[in-house]
């Protein structure tokens, strides 16, 4: 109970952080964000219309239940890949874009910690799509009217898009903190993105290719499971196929082996999940504490020294 | 409350700071003069904390900047020599989250922004966004938002570089203004008689090092074994040429007008008296007789024109402590 305090004072903590509400009030009031936010609904909103009625045509049944998770599945690609393409758009000039706007020094000089303005930082970026997101989600839920889906799929879905939007967020800020200019930011924060769904993916085949010639050798056939695990698109995909319904009769060839890759490699266990979620977790926890030691000079000795301290006592 | 021992800072091969020393008193304003480029931003952005040196130790009220900057954060206001704003916050806004961040009280805050729009004529430009603010007003919301935690030390870095002179003109009272509430303030610049207006003492950096530091009065005395004169007369400006060259303490003629004359004058403020008296009694039609500025200004040149050149009147922390000043 002490402790479910202890951590309640603590989120009021960082949402009291200045800074966030600073952002958080610049990024909501703007004409873009509502102008955005409108936009996607509405495009989310007609692709499903659309998806419906073109499956209700000629049918003696309403919507077929394989169709609404077809539906399901496609809605929830398009926006693993929206997170994908706007997230470092968004998150990758949070420092650099303040150290070119020649604010940053005036806002170091407070007493706001580093980790306190990363932080900040980093919630601010995530918070357009994280709304962007949780609206549309009155839209995933047409898909319950016909069955197909279950609500924890959709939950589980939903929790991967979010682990893995903090994820590429803090890769943006990294890169933001660390690199002078924000197109340089701008550049290595998308190449990173398309390292961990091509790369992973590219790793992925190349030592199952190698594991086909030696099937001997475990440590290939390992290596690919890793690497497909590592990989956000494949580990959506092994919550969609869970229930297997998905994947022999999906009409995209991509999307099939995908899903065929996914149940070669039992990505759906839990050993797949919670190495996904360990490195994912633990990568953006570690991008965010190097973001904040390079933010202000002689942090590290500071933190050193305080620790020092502290073991001390 | 500023003190500088030994401060250096290297850049690669280059020595941006060198051993430079500097004690700032509580309540003066110090004026920091020197070339672009002489080291002052590097030295006021390591007491501001956001720079370490290479070597040597800074103090603001005790505490030292590298070790404590926490602390040293709460006791100082700073205003870089550029630096933006959030054009889409209000005035208003911006001075609140400032506020905030320093961990002001909420009322606090309320209050404090009426004093300040106040004191820097920003009064009603309070629900303004800051990007609708001109140059000259963004500097003096900068200084408010320095002063929103009350802070007894305020760090200027050019802070009425790019402005027009109206602008300047205001600047420079709102920082006598700041003196006379009792801050500590220490304000580099490049512009030279605004400084002498402004400050009670002044160091000339040169090359990372001081090279000369004192008060605005000894500095302007030493810098000028002679002064400029100008003698606005009637008519007979060229008899009254000739007549100026004769005198003892006028060591040159600088030009010889009908109505005007400019001397270089090696006398003090007596003889200046005396010579001006001398010709009205005689009966040359004088005018005026005034000094023109730029002495400080003539000082900078000199001490710059030579890496080499002596210290004049310095006076470091360590010095200061010898002679019991401090």
């Amino acid at each position: 109970m002490r402790d479910l305090r202890q951590r309640g004072g603590q989120a009021r903590h960082i949402l009291r952080n200045p800074l966030l509400r600073k952002e958080l009030r610049q990024r909501m009031r703007s004409g873009r964000t509502v102008l955005g936010l409108s936009l996607y609904l509405l495009v989310i909103g007609a692709i499903a219309f659309v998806f419906m009625y073109v499956n209700v045509q000629g049918q003696t049944l309403l919507l077929q239940p394989t169709r609404t998770a077809e539906l399901f599945t496609f809605l929830s690609y398009l926006q693993l890949a929206l997170i994908s393409f706007v997230t470092p758009g968004i998150a990758a000039g949070v420092i650099s874009g303040e150290r070119e706007r020649q604010t940053l020094s005036v806002l170091l000089t407070t007493p706001l910690s580093p980790l306190s303005v990363i932080l900040a930082k980093w919630l601010a970026s995530i918070s357009f799509l994280s709304l962007l997101i949780i609206m549309t989600l009155p839209l995933y839920s047409i898909v319950f009217l016909f069955g197909g889906v279950v609500p924890s799929q959709v939950f589980a879905v939903f929790v991967l898009q979010f682990v893995e939007l903090g994820a590429l967020a803090s890769v943006s800020v990294f890169w933001s903190t660390w690199l002078r200019r924000t197109l340089w930011s701008t550049v290595l924060s998308y190449a990173t993105t398309a390292a961990l769904f091509l790369g992973f993916a590219v790793v992925g085949y190349l030592a199952d290719t190698v594991a086909a010639r030696n099937p001997d050798q475990v440590i290939w056939s390992y290596l690919a499971g890793v690497s497909y695990a590592l990989n956000p698109m494949y580990m959506q995909a092994s919550l969609e196929s869970s229930s297997g319904f998905l994947a022999p009769n999906f009409y995209n060839p991509a999307f099939a082996s995908i899903f065929q890759t996914v149940q070669a490699h039992s990505l759906s266990a839990l050993p797949a999940w919670l190495l996904f979620f360990t490195v994912y977790a633990a990568g953006s926890a570690l991008l965010l504490v190097a973001s904040a030691v390079r933010l202000r000079p002689g942090s590290l000795a500071i933190v050193g020294r305080r620790l020092i301290r502290w073991m001390s006592r | 409350m500023i003190t500088i021992e030994n401060l250096c800072k290297r850049y690669n091969r280059v020595d941006a700071v060198r051993d430079l020393n500097l004690d700032v008193r509580a309540g003066t304003v110090f004026g920091f003069v020197g070339e672009n480029g002489a080291g002052k931003t590097t030295t006021l952005s390591i007491l501001a904390t956001l720079m370490l040196p290479t070597s040597g130790r800074a103090y603001i009220g005790g505490h030292e900047v590298t070790t404590d900057p926490a602390q040293v954060r709460r006791l100082i206001g700073y205003m870089p020599d550029s630096f933006g704003v959030y054009e889409d916050l209000t005035v208003r806004e911006y001075l609140a989250f400032y506020g905030t961040a320093y961990g002001v009280a909420a009322p606090v805050i309320e209050r404090r922004t009426r004093e300040l729009l106040d004191v820097t004529n920003l009064g009603d430009r309070a629900d303004e966004d800051v990007g609708h603010l001109s140059r000259g007003m963004q500097q003096r919301l900068g200084v408010a938002r320095c002063l929103m935690h009350d802070p007894p030390v305020l760090i200027l870095d050019e802070p009425a570089s790019g402005l027009d002179p109206r602008s300047r003109v205001e600047m420079r009272e709102l920082v006598k203004n700041l003196r006379e509430r009792g801050k500590t303030i220490l304000i580099s610049s490049h512009i030279l008689p605004e400084l002498a207006e402004m400050c009670d003492e002044i160091g000339v950096i040169q090359r990372g090092a001081l090279v000369a530091c004192a008060a605005v009065e000894v500095v302007t005395a030493r810098a000028s074994g002679q002064r400029q004169l100008a003698f606005d007369v009637l008519r007979g400006g060229r008899v009254l040429g000739r007549v100026l060259q004769e005198h003892a303490s006028v060591t040159e003629l600088l030009t010889v007008e009908d109505e005007r004359v400019d001397v270089l004058f090696s006398g003090d403020e007596a003889q200046q008296a005396e010579l001006l008296r001398d010709l009205i009694v005689a009966g040359y039609p004088v005018v005026a007789a005034r000094e023109i500025g730029g002495s400080l200004e003539e000082l900078f040149l000199r001490l710059t024109e030579n890496d080499q050149a002596p210290p004049v009147g310095e006076r470091g922390a360590a010095e200061r402590e010898k002679a019991g000043t401090a």
